[in-house]
Formats: C-alpha cells, sequence, structure tokens
C-alpha cells in the first residue's frame, strides 16, 4: 500500500509543475482582468522552445528560451487585448490555433513528424534526508522544475495580497477606473501580467519537454492548457487555490496512468476515458453548485477605456 | 438646433459582440449615408484583408524555412491545384478527375467547416460563444456512426435519420452549458470547453476504444467504430473518382436556411437582438432565456451534423480520433467570416479549398496541415479588427461633420467580450 | 472674462514692481491659472479657449448644463485629459501634467461624480493605493490602517479603516474619496456633481465639510448644474456653456434666474433662460385639467400593495390612477429601481400583491407590455436601445411580433420603416433616416425614438425612470413636455426620478421611498425639505 501511494505521490510531483505554472500564469493574468485562455498554445511554443534550445545549449538555458518563447506569444495577446481592446477569448483562440499548426509546422520542417530529437533533461535531486524514509520517498528525486513548482504558488500569494504591486494588479482586475484615477497606468499593469502569464506558461510548457518528458513531442501540452483553465476556476483565482487543483488534477492523471501500466484490470471497469475526463467533470459541477459568488474577479473580460467617462 | 454632445459614455455592459453584422466605425459616422452594398463590402474588409495578409506571411515563412521564395510559391500553386484542380494537366489530358477529386476534397472538408462555423456563428450572434463545438462534433458523429452502423433502413431514410440523430446528439449536448448558464451563471466559454474534453475523452477513449470498439475480422485491426450500412451513407454527387458527396450540398442548404432564419425572420431578430443587448431584449418582452436556450440546441445540432457528414461522407465510421480541431476550427471560420450565414459558407469554401490542398504540398516538404496556420494567423488578424480600421479610416478624407451626428471618441470604442465580462459567475 | 494673455516674460518683468504696489493682486496668491485651454474629441469641442483663474483658499463653483465642458475642464486640471491648446500654471509655475499622479503630487484632489473605489477592498486599501506603505518590501496593512485614521481623525470624518467599501453608504463611499485626496495632501479639492446621489441632508453635510476645508486654507471647486445649492455655497461662480466661459461673477451679485440665462444663452436676459425657468422653478401647466381627470375617481390602473422583490424593495404600497403623474421622490438605492422593475415585469414581485389593469398574478415584460404598460428605462443605451441596430430595427422592440412590424413569423420590413418614419416625422428624429444604427444618434434623438416607440403602443401606463438623465436642456424640456400630454391623455404615468426637482416640477402626487418601504405620500406643492427628511427616514449615516 504504501508503496503504491509513494509511486503516486512521485507521479504526481513529476506531472504537476507544467499544471501549476501554467496555472498560475492564468491567475496572474486573469487576475489583473485579462481572460487568457491562450495558455495551451503558450505552452506549446514553450516546450519547443525549450526542446529546441536545449540543443545547443545547456538545458536550464533552455528553460530560459522556453520561458521567453511563451512571454513572446503573450506580447500578442496583450497588445491585441490591451492596447486595441479585442475580444479576449478571440484572440486567445487565436494564439492556440496558431501555437498548434505553427509548432507543427516547424516541427516537420526542422526536424521529424513525431517529435524533436532527445536532450539531456534537467537534474534531478535527491534530498539526504528522505531517500530512506518510506512514503515521503516520494518527494526526492524530482527536477528543479518540482521544486520549484511547491514554492511558487505561495510566492504568488504572497505577491498578490501581501504587496503594493499586487494590491495595484487586483485593483485593476476589479475596477481599473479606481486604479487610473490613482495615477497608475492599468495597461502597464495588465500587459505585465499578460507577460508574466505567458513567461510561466512558457515554464510550464519547457517543464514537459525538459523534465517530464526529454523532446518536444507533437501533441505537447495536448489539452493541460485548459486543463489549468478548469485549475484556476476550480481554485477560485488565487494562487493557492489553483496550486490545490493542479495538484488533485495531476492526481487524477498519475492514478490513471498508473492503473494503467501495474493495474490494467481496474481499467477494465473503470474507463481510462472517465479518468480523463474526471478532472473537467468534477470543475462543471463544482461550477454548477456554487451560486452566483465565483471569485472571478469583476473587470474580468472587460477592456478598459480611459476615455469612456 | 445641433445639439452639444459632451463625450459619450460608452454602454459599458452592453453585450455586444464586436463582429456583429455591418457595423462601420464610430469616425465614420459624419459620412453621407452610403449604400448598403457599400456597407457591406467596406464591414468584410478587416476579415479579407486578415486572409491576404495571412496568406502572404504564411509565404513568407516557407520561403525562410526552405530557403526559397519560388519554392515556397510553387508550394501555394500546389495547394490550389490540391483544391481546385489540376488545370494543367486536366487540359493536357481531359481527365475530368483532374479537376472532380480536388473538388471533391475541397468540398468535403468544406461541408464539415461550414456545419461547425455556422454552430458558433449562430452562438455568437444569440451572444453565446460556443467553444464547444468540437464536443459537440464528436457526439453527433458518434451518433451517427452507431445508428449508421446498427439500424436497418432503406437508403436515403436511413442516411437522413442518422443525420438528424446526430443533429439531436449535438444538439442535446448543448444544452447543458446553456442550462448551466441560465440556471447557475456558469459562463459558457468554461463550460463549453470542459464539455468539449470531457466528450472526446469519453468518446475517444472509452466507447470507440471499448463497447463501441470495431469487431475485428482476423488480422484486421480496424480503430474506429464498425462501419456504417451503405443504406445510411451520403451520397456521392460526382464521379466515382470525386469523393464529393451529398454533405456538401446539406452543408450549403444550411448556410441558407441559418440566414433566412438569423434576418428574415422574427425569431432571428430577436435571438440577434438579444445577442446585440440582452437587457434591452429581455426590457423589450423578448424571451432572452428560451431565445438563448434556443439558439444553442441550433449550434449544437449544427456541429452535431458536422460530425455525422464526417461519418457518413467520408470516413463512414467513427475513426479513432476525428483528427483535425473542426470544432475549433468553425471559431476560426465563423470570425473570419463575420458571423454571417453567407460569410461563414465562403470562408469554409476558401479553407476548404486551401485545405484539401495541403496534402499536396507535402510534394514539395511542407507539412500538410499548412494551411491550419493559415487559418489561426487570418484568425489573429481578425482579432485585432479595429487595428484594421484604424489603419483603413487614417487615409480616407474625412469631411467636416455637424457636431449632432458624431459621438466623439478618439481612441477605439471598448469592446466587451461577449458576455465574458462575468467569467465563471453570474453578472 | 477670459484674462488677456500676457506673455510670459512681460510677467516676469512685472513682477517685482507688482509686489511693491499695494492692491494689486500677487501673482502667488493665484493657486491655478488654466489659461487658454482646448481640447477637441474627435469633431466635438469640449473646451473652447477657456481661461481660469482659481485663487487659494476659495470656494468656488464652475456651473453649467450637460455638455458645457465643466467635467472637462476639472480633468484638464486632474491631469486625466491633455489639453490641445493652452497652459496651466500652477503657483506661477508652468505645468505639464502627464497624468493624474502629477496633479496629485501638486496638491490637486478630485472627487469624481462615480466612486473610483475598488468594492472589495477596505477603505484603508482603496486610500492607499498608489501611495502603499511598505515594510521589507511588503505592505504594511497596519500602517496604512494607522495613517488613514489619522487622516480621518484630522478632518474630522468617522470611517472605519478596516470596512470593505461594499458594505458603506453612498454617502460614507463619497468620504473615503475625500480622504483619499485629502491623505495624500490636496490642497485644491475638486468635486464632481457630489450631490447627484445624496440626500438633502447628507449634502447639507457634505458642505459643512467643505467649508471646514475651505476654512483651513484649502481651496474646494465644485461642479454642479444645481444653481440653489451652488448659490448657497460658493464665494464665486463661473458659468460655462457649449465648451466656452461665459461669465465669473461673485455670488452675491446673482441669482438663479440670472445663472440660468447664462447657461442656455450665455447672456443675461435671454428668451431661453425660461425654458430653464419653467423646468426648473415653477410646476409645469394643465394642474387643473389634471385633476379633473384623476378626481373623477378611475379605477388605479396600478395598486401595489406590500410587494417586496430582491433584497431592496421591502414592502411598497401605492397606486395610479389614470391621468396623472406620480412621482416617486428618494435616495438611490431605496428600492425605487426595483420597483420599476417589479412594475415592467422585469423583476418578479416575491410577496405582496400587484394590481395592473385590474388583473393580478405573474408578470414579465412581455405580459407587462400585453397590459398596456410602456417603460421608459433609465439608462437607454443599456436597457432600451440595441446600438447598433438600425433606428426601425430599435422602434419594433417590444411590439416585434405584431403588425406592422411582422407578417406572421416573417419580418414586414416595409411595414417597419413606413412606421419608423413617421414616428420619426412627429417625434422630429434626426437625422431622419429609418436605417441609421440608433447607437450614432445623439442622446436627445435616442430618447425621442425610445418615447416614440414606447408611446405609440398607446399605454395605459408609462414608467419613466431618470427620463432627462444626461439630456440638455431643451431634451429635457421636451420630455417633461411629452410626460404631461400623455397625463393629459388620461395615461398614467410613474415617474422615478432621482431629481427631487424634477419629481416636485411634474408630479400630481409624490410617494418617498426609504429602504423599500413607501413612507410618505405627499401631494403638490410639498416642502422640499420636508421630502428630503423623509427620504432619509431617520436613521442617521456617519
Amino acid at each position: 500500500m504504501i508503496q503504491v501511494l509513494e509511486a503516486l505521490l512521485f507521479s504526481t510531483l513529476e506531472y504537476a509543475p507544467a499544471l501549476i505554472f501554467a496555472s498560475l500564469g492564468a491567475v496572474l493574468s486573469e487576475r489583473s482582468g485579462v481572460v487568457n485562455i491562450g495558455v495551451e498554445g503558450m505552452m506549446r511554443v514553450g516546450a519547443f522552445a525549450a526542446a529546441v534550445a536545449a540543443l545547443a545549449v545547456p538545458t536550464p538555458v533552455g528553460v530560459l528560451a522556453g520561458m521567453a518563447a511563451g512571454a513572446g506569444l503573450a506580447a500578442v495577446h496583450a497588445y491585441l487585448c490591451v492596447k486595441w481592446r479585442s475580444d479576449q477569448v478571440v484572440s486567445g483562440m487565436a494564439l492556440n490555433l496558431v501555437a498548434l499548426a505553427g509548432m507543427t509546422f516547424l516541427l516537420e520542417s526542422l526536424y521529424s513528424p513525431t517529435g524533436t530529437p532527445s536532450i539531456e533533461q534537467l537534474h534531478r535531486w535527491t534530498i539526504p534526508g528522505l531517500a530512506s524514509v518510506p512514503l515521503l520517498r516520494g518527494l526526492s528525486g524530482h527536477s528543479a522544475m518540482t521544486y520549484l513548482a511547491l514554492a511558487a504558488p505561495f510566492g504568488f500569494h504572497l505577491f498578490l495580497w501581501r504587496t503594493a504591486a499586487g494590491l495595484r494588479l487586483r485593483s485593476a482586475g476589479e475596477k481599473p477606473a479606481a486604479v487610473a484615477t490613482m495615477g497608475i497606468s492599468v495597461s502597464l499593469l495588465r500587459t505585465l501580467a499578460v507577460l508574466g502569464s505567458g513567461t510561466l506558461a512558457g515554464l510550464g510548457g519547457a517543464a514537459l519537454s525538459t523534465s517530464t518528458l526529454d523532446r518536444f513531442e507533437h501533441h505537447m501540452p495536448s489539452g493541460l492548457g485548459f486543463m489549468a483553465v478548469a485549475a484556476i476556476v476550480f481554485g477560485r483565482w488565487t494562487p493557492l487555490g489553483a496550486f490545490g487543483a493542479a495538484l488533485f488534477f495531476a492526481a487524477g492523471n498519475a492514478l490513471r496512468i498508473g492503473l494503467a501500466s501495474s493495474a490494467p484490470e481496474v481499467l477494465e471497469v473503470i474507463p481510462q476515458g472517465f479518468l480523463l475526463a474526471l478532472p473537467y467533470v468534477l470543475t462543471l459541477l463544482l461550477l454548477s453548485t456554487r451560486q452566483r459568488q465565483s471569485g472571478a474577479p469583476a473587470a474580468l473580460g472587460t477592456a478598459y477605456d480611459p476615455e469612456a467617462r | 438646433m445641433a445639439e452639444p454632445d459632451r463625450p459619450r459614455p460608452q454602454a459599458a455592459a452592453s453585450a455586444s459582440p464586436g463582429f456583429s453584422g455591418a457595423e462601420p466605425t464610430a469616425a465614420e459616422a459624419a459620412e453621407a449615408p452610403r449604400s448598403r452594398l457599400a456597407e457591406a463590402v467596406w464591414a468584410s474588409l478587416p476579415s479579407a484583408l486578415s486572409v491576404a495578409l495571412s496568406l502572404l506571411i504564411c509565404l513568407l515563412m516557407i520561403a525562410i524555412t526552405k530557403g526559397s521564395l519560388s519554392l515556397a510559391g510553387n508550394a501555394y500553386l500546389e495547394m490550389l491545384r490540391g483544391g481546385l484542380g489540376d488545370l494543367e494537366t486536366f487540359g493536357e489530358t481531359g481527365a475530368w478527375t483532374q479537376l472532380t477529386r480536388p473538388w471533391g476534397e475541397a468540398a468535403t472538408k468544406a461541408a464539415i467547416l461550414t456545419f461547425t462555423g455556422l454552430s458558433v456563428a449562430v452562438a455568437y450572434r444569440a451572444g453565446l460563444f460556443n467553444i464547444g463545438a468540437q464536443g459537440q462534433m464528436t457526439v453527433g458523429a458518434i451518433t451517427a456512426a452507431v445508428l449508421g452502423a446498427k439500424l436497418s433502413l432503406p437508403f436515403g431514410l436511413h442516411a437522413a435519420v442518422c443525420v438528424l440523430g446526430a443533429a439531436a446528439a449535438g444538439g442535446a449536448y448543448a444544452v447543458l452549458p446553456a442550462v448551466l448558464k441560465l440556471r447557475r451563471g456558469v459562463h459558457e466559454v468554461i463550460s463549453t470547453i470542459m464539455l468539449n474534453w470531457i466528450a472526446i475523452s469519453l468518446v475517444e477513449n472509452w466507447l470507440v476504444v471499448g463497447p463501441l470498439r470495431a469487431t475485428t475480422t482476423g488480422n484486421n485491426s480496424i480503430s474506429g467504430t464498425d462501419q456504417i450500412l451503405p443504406t445510411a451513407v451520403l451520397p456521392r454527387l460526382l464521379s466515382d473518382g470525386s469523393r464529393m458527396h451529398f454533405g456538401f450540398i446539406l452543408a450549403l442548404l444550411a448556410a441558407v436556411a441559418t440566414w433566412v432564419w438569423l434576418f428574415r425572420t422574427r425569431l432571428g431578430f430577436e435571438t440577434r437582438a438579444m445577442g446585440q443587448n440582452a437587457e434591452a431584449a429581455r426590457a423589450a418582452g423578448i424571451p432572452s432565456a428560451r431565445r438563448a436556450l434556443q439558439a444553442m440546441v441550433l449550434a449544437g445540432a449544427l456541429a452535431g451534423v458536422a460530425g455525422s457528414v464526417l461519418v457518413q461522407g467520408t470516413e463512414m465510421r467513427f475513426p479513432a480520433t476525428l483528427g483535425a480541431p473542426y470544432g475549433f476550427d468553425g471559431i476560426a471560420i465563423a470570425l473570419i467570416g463575420e458571423t454571417h450565414p453567407l460569410g461563414v459558407a465562403a470562408s469554409a469554401l476558401l479553407f476548404g479549398v486551401l485545405r484539401a490542398g495541403g496534402t499536396r504540398m507535402q510534394l514539395l516538404g511542407v507539412h500538410k496541415s499548412f494551411p491550419e496556420l493559415i487559418q489561426g494567423l487570418a484568425l489573429l488578424f481578425v482579432a485585432g479588427r479595429l487595428i484594421w480600421q484604424w489603419a483603413l479610416t487614417r487615409r480616407r478624407k474625412r469631411a467636416p461633420a455637424p457636431a449632432a451626428a458624431a459621438p466623439p471618441s478618439s481612441a477605439p470604442p471598448a469592446v466587451s467580450t461577449p458576455g465574458a465580462a462575468a467569467a465563471g459567475g453570474g453578472a | 472674462m477670459a484674462h488677456p494673455a500676457s506673455p510670459a516674460s512681460a510677467r516676469a518683468a512685472i513682477t517685482p514692481f507688482v509686489a511693491v504696489i499695494p492692491g494689486i493682486e500677487l501673482e502667488s496668491a493665484r493657486l491655478i491659472q488654466l489659461s487658454h485651454i482646448t481640447k477637441v474629441f474627435g469633431k466635438v469641442v469640449a473646451l473652447d479657449d477657456v481661461s481660469l483663474d482659481i485663487q487659494q483658499g476659495e470656494m468656488l463653483a464652475l456651473v453649467g448644463e450637460n455638455g458645457a465642458g465643466k467635467s472637462s475642464l476639472m480633468n484638464v486640471l486632474y491631469g486625466l485629459y491633455h489639453p490641445d491648446q493652452g497652459e496651466l500654471r500652477i503657483k506661477g509655475e508652468r505645468v505639464r501634467l502627464r497624468g493624474p499622479k502629477d496633479a496629485i503630487a501638486r496638491g490637486i484632489g478630485m472627487v469624481h461624480q462615480h466612486f473610483m473605489l475598488v468594492p472589495t477592498l477596505t477603505v484603508a486599501e482603496n486610500v492607499v493605493l498608489g501611495r502603499e506603505p511598505t515594510r521589507r518590501g511588503l505592505l504594511d496593512l497596519a500602517r496604512a490602517q494607522r495613517e488613514v485614521e489619522a487622516t480621518c481623525q484630522r478632518f474630522g470624518f468617522q470611517l472605519d479603516a478596516t470596512a470593505r467599501i461594499s458594505e458603506l453608504t453612498v454617502g460614507s463611499q463619497q468620504k473615503v474619496e475625500i480622504v483619499k485626496a485629502l491623505h495624500r495632501g490636496a490642497e485644491v479639492l475638486i468635486l464632481d456633481e457630489p450631490t447627484a446621489v445624496l440626500t438633502p441632508q447628507e449634502a447639507d453635510e457634505l458642505f459643512r465639510v467643505a467649508r471646514g476645508l475651505a476654512a483651513e486654507g484649502k481651496t474646494v471647486v465644485l461642479i454642479s448644474h444645481k444653481l440653489k445649492e451652488v448659490l448657497a455655497f460658493a464665494q464665486r461662480i463661473c458659468v460655462m456653456r457649449r465648451g466656452k466661459m461665459v461669465a465669473s461673477v461673485a455670488s452675491k451679485d446673482t441669482d438663479a434666474r440670472r445663472l440660468a440665462d447664462l447657461m442656455i444663452c450665455g447672456e443675461e436676459g435671454g428668451a431661453g433662460a425660461r425654458t430653464l425657468q419653467a423646468t426648473v422653478e415653477a410646476p409645469t401647466a394643465a394642474p387643473v385639467e389634471a385633476a379633473a381627470t384623476v378626481a373623477a375617481g378611475a379605477e388605479p390602473i396600478l395598486r401595489l400593495d406590500g410587494v417586496c422583490a430582491g433584497p431592496k424593495l421591502t414592502g411598497a404600497t401605492l397606486e395610479v390612477r389614470p391621468g396623472e403623474i406620480v412621482g416617486i421622490a428618494g435616495v438611490d438605492g431605496n428600492g425605487q429601481r426595483e420597483l420599476a422593475e417589479v412594475v415592467t415585469g422585469l423583476r418578479p414581485a416575491e410577496r405582496g400583491e400587484l394590481r395592473l389593469a385590474g388583473k393580478a398574478g405573474k408578470l414579465d415584460p412581455h405580459e407587462a407590455r400585453h397590459r398596456g404598460v410602456s417603460h421608459v428605462p433609465e439608462d437607454r443605451l443599456l436597457h432600451a436601445i440595441v446600438g447598433p441596430m438600425r433606428v426601425d430595427e430599435n422602434v419594433s422592440l417590444g411590439r416585434q411580433q405584431q403588425p406592422p412590424f411582422a407578417k406572421g413569423p416573417w419580418i414586414d420590413f416595409t411595414g417597419r420603416r413606413e412606421r419608423t418614419e413617421a414616428l420619426e416625422e412627429a417625434y422630429d428624429v434626426r437625422p431622419r433616416d429609418p436605417s441609421v444604427p440608433c447607437g450614432r444618434l445623439s442622446g436627445g434623438n435616442q430618447q425621442k425614438v425610445v418615447f416614440a416607440r414606447e408611446l405609440d403602443a398607446h399605454p395605459r401606463l408609462l414608467v419613466a425612470v431618470q427620463p432627462t438623465r444626461g439630456l440638455d436642456i431643451a431634451a429635457v424640456a421636451a420630455v417633461r413636455r411629452r410626460l404631461v400630454e400623455e397625463k393629459a391623455r388620461g395615461t398614467g404615468v410613474l415617474l422615478v426620478s432621482l431629481d427631487l426637482e424634477e419629481v416636485l416640477a411634474l408630479s400630481d402626487r409624490i410617494y418617498v421611498m426609504f429602504e423599500g418601504k413607501v413612507v410618505g405620500e405627499r401631494p403638490r406643492g410639498a416642502d422640499e425639505r420636508e421630502l428630503g427628511a423623509l427620504m432619509l427616514g431617520g436613521a442617521a449615516h456617519g
């Protein structure tokens, strides 16, 4: 039993970072008032850029390239949505489609249709004390991504609720006019938030191609970006809530994969499809039962027009 | 007496989708009124320009990655040949298949895209964002596949029943997000995204590999479900060399019918009014909840038929996976087509041609899903609609105007995402 | 009144001499100088060569009708608008404000008409937003609280720094806005239509506070269109009209009529002043005929008995008879909106009895229209008009399923167009084109379209909520005339207005609402102060 739990813990911590980073990114953007469902696309370019860069430079530097790629795509989103007040959902979907087709195109043109060549994965760290403890052993042996992903949500919580910048960001998402009349630029806040969300999504994608796997695989991130959106809704648009939801979803994923390899007979009873659908079903159930108060920032999705008085 | 206007406050909560019909910019308010045709042409410029710009950029992308502009040009030619027909070879050999085969490929893709595009467009006009076309299509497709394989009916009737079944399934699947929105204020963008993945997971990762898996005979392992019976197949329209089938006609009919419904009937008018200003519509006595539900059911049904067209026209079963994200493509098709049924048909035709041509691009080493990139970029540029309007109006000369007619905002007006103003929650 | 522009160099040359000569104003006493400010939005000239000097410690009022430019001028002063021409001097020094931040840094504070507060944050958080105290990089909320409490005490405000904005009354929220400005060291306080949402008593309180601030040496600029208020509060009154500054007078040297003249015609004694007079001062014409129609003891077209709806409407009892205008007076947020919604079917009545046209039973907008209710709602762009749709399409709203707008399930394009053309003619809608998108019409014309459509349905009850909001004087007069005409035609009119003057001018009977109940009924000619007291109901808010 302990071994099963340990394996589950280990797998969860393997799959979680990508989802956690992406969710944090989505929280950042949406807290400032900009809907970002382009997280899927930003993860994809991040995964690709990291895997390709890591062919030439040390993998950690490749991760940085992934983050930059995510930020680059987010820059387009920010430009369209903040400066030109375009429809935020459309922009996000368009970026997803562009990333989907674009990375396929680059992959085909430069490498092979199935994926990029293998790279050296990120180094894995063993935590000395835990390596011998039965259950907690699962915490050890992960790459820096995992440990960063475990700490980052708390950092973001601190940022949003305990810093001046976080206060301003949250205000921009609730009532941008209040922020603007204090002489603070709503556009700048939102642009930075969107760029940040792209960077984080890119980091999440890089986690997939440099830590979970060792290359960019042609389907990445296979819907994880949308799962991140589910996670932030589930977590009421807070970093810690999204963190919890992401862990939960990742655990579900790990369970499914674990069952497929070690206990396939369980899957006869509960088909893979059910387990795959589970995170979404749960989110939907949660949304349906919650009355009205969803926790979404009040000004989410509404473009801010300073001239409209 | 000209009434002096102070800078007018924008209607902050107007649910007006930014792509509604023919809507010139505020800056043109002072222009002399133009004919309806001119207005329509003017309004569709951003889409046309977006597509053109996208084609250009993608051309350059091929040129850069392959190192040759002429190769890129040839790739585009191959794409056109693949979609419109190889005119030179036809001229030489006189073989109709040189034309009918590409037309068939283009038509089959265009048919599916028309349906998913109409699905998104209809919902959009009602003020709802139907991201769930993919899931609805999946549900429709599996229904058509099952009805096609299990029922035993005469030719024609069988096909019709399958199509209707798919429509019903898609419509029913779309009722869920509609009800969730109306009763619980759950934003449809989120619920439809969830439902997409639920449908895909349950159908592709359970039904198709489990209970509905094709029964294998001998060594043949076929993926997907059982073949549908010949009586359920949508008949071919042209010679046997071409895959063009009746679904194409259905698509065109659906586009026209949708147009009539939206713009000629009172129900359609009420739906559009509701989509552009839900509050005003409600105050006018329009039963908004009912219209919204009707629109979503229609949208779901259309997407469901897209699934049945795929199954009954091309694949003859539900394949292991639907393949292309037709549902998401529908979003691009709809918006590039200005969410107008006829525009949707036009843009579906265009991209049907381009995508059919994609397979021929492989001859020159370009991945066959390249046209999807053109599509995605075109959508991105369409999203920046206001940029086009700004760029285009800068050059036009403006006649001095009476103060009364002009809304004076010097910045682009605020565009509210349809319904996204309270994402995930009630207003 | 515009000060002649003198080149800066000439001023610099004169100043040393001026300082020695008594009786001539010193430059430095002029705290703020706005010179030849011009601001254009697209085609509308919001400010046309406007100049204004503001002295330190004065209580100045800026008046004008809607669209005159008073808010625009102050937005320039606050850095929200950048002037296309002209310059701004603060304490004699030429200044270019890049945004509110610069203005705040120079001691200019503004309290807007629509509060700029974040509802989910506390008072302290809202006040320090943009100037947050930090400790080792993190927000120091304790210190913020202390500092805000100190500011409140210093200026005599009773506010709980830890209260969430969403929990405060409107009057308290406004105080938070003022504290926000004072906390940043504002020396000049601009109040933009502050009493629009206050009761007479709360307004008195506000002016007491403002006078106290002025006594401390702060400068207060009041933007308003309420002449009585302005005459009572300000020392000096500047009048703006159509983007121009037309007059600057000491308040003791003028009166409401002269100010009205200036506001409307730009000079005193003009004929246009009578329009404002007619609408502002005396009750409208034909009270005698109205009394005759109503006195016939007609069956009420609308009767409410203890009707409750939502959290805000807690028990309304009133009635409207044919041929009378019934006004609902009350401070914003006391249930009037919900009342109008219930009567027009937009909101279900949860308890109590509602009889409309003699019938009780569930009401929705469709049913309400069927029974003869027409509705001119408060925010036409939000509730009455679909902006992107054409005028004729908008005219059909509400009756779109009937002839002449429809033939069975099909739209009757010809019938619709013809009816619209007729209505546009009758109501003088400009431009006279049924195919123009309705959102492109000016506010006054849009309201005409709404009235035309609603009255064309020949209602038995007309519910008009804030019907003159956002309109200029001539349009306001036209709307009020229409209401009186409807009354004469035998229609019952339910008028909900936050403008007490308007309610007093038009109504045959007035109900006062407080906290969701009808707390009093008064006939035409009631005393404003008495109504104000009823509007406050006896509960005192900080």
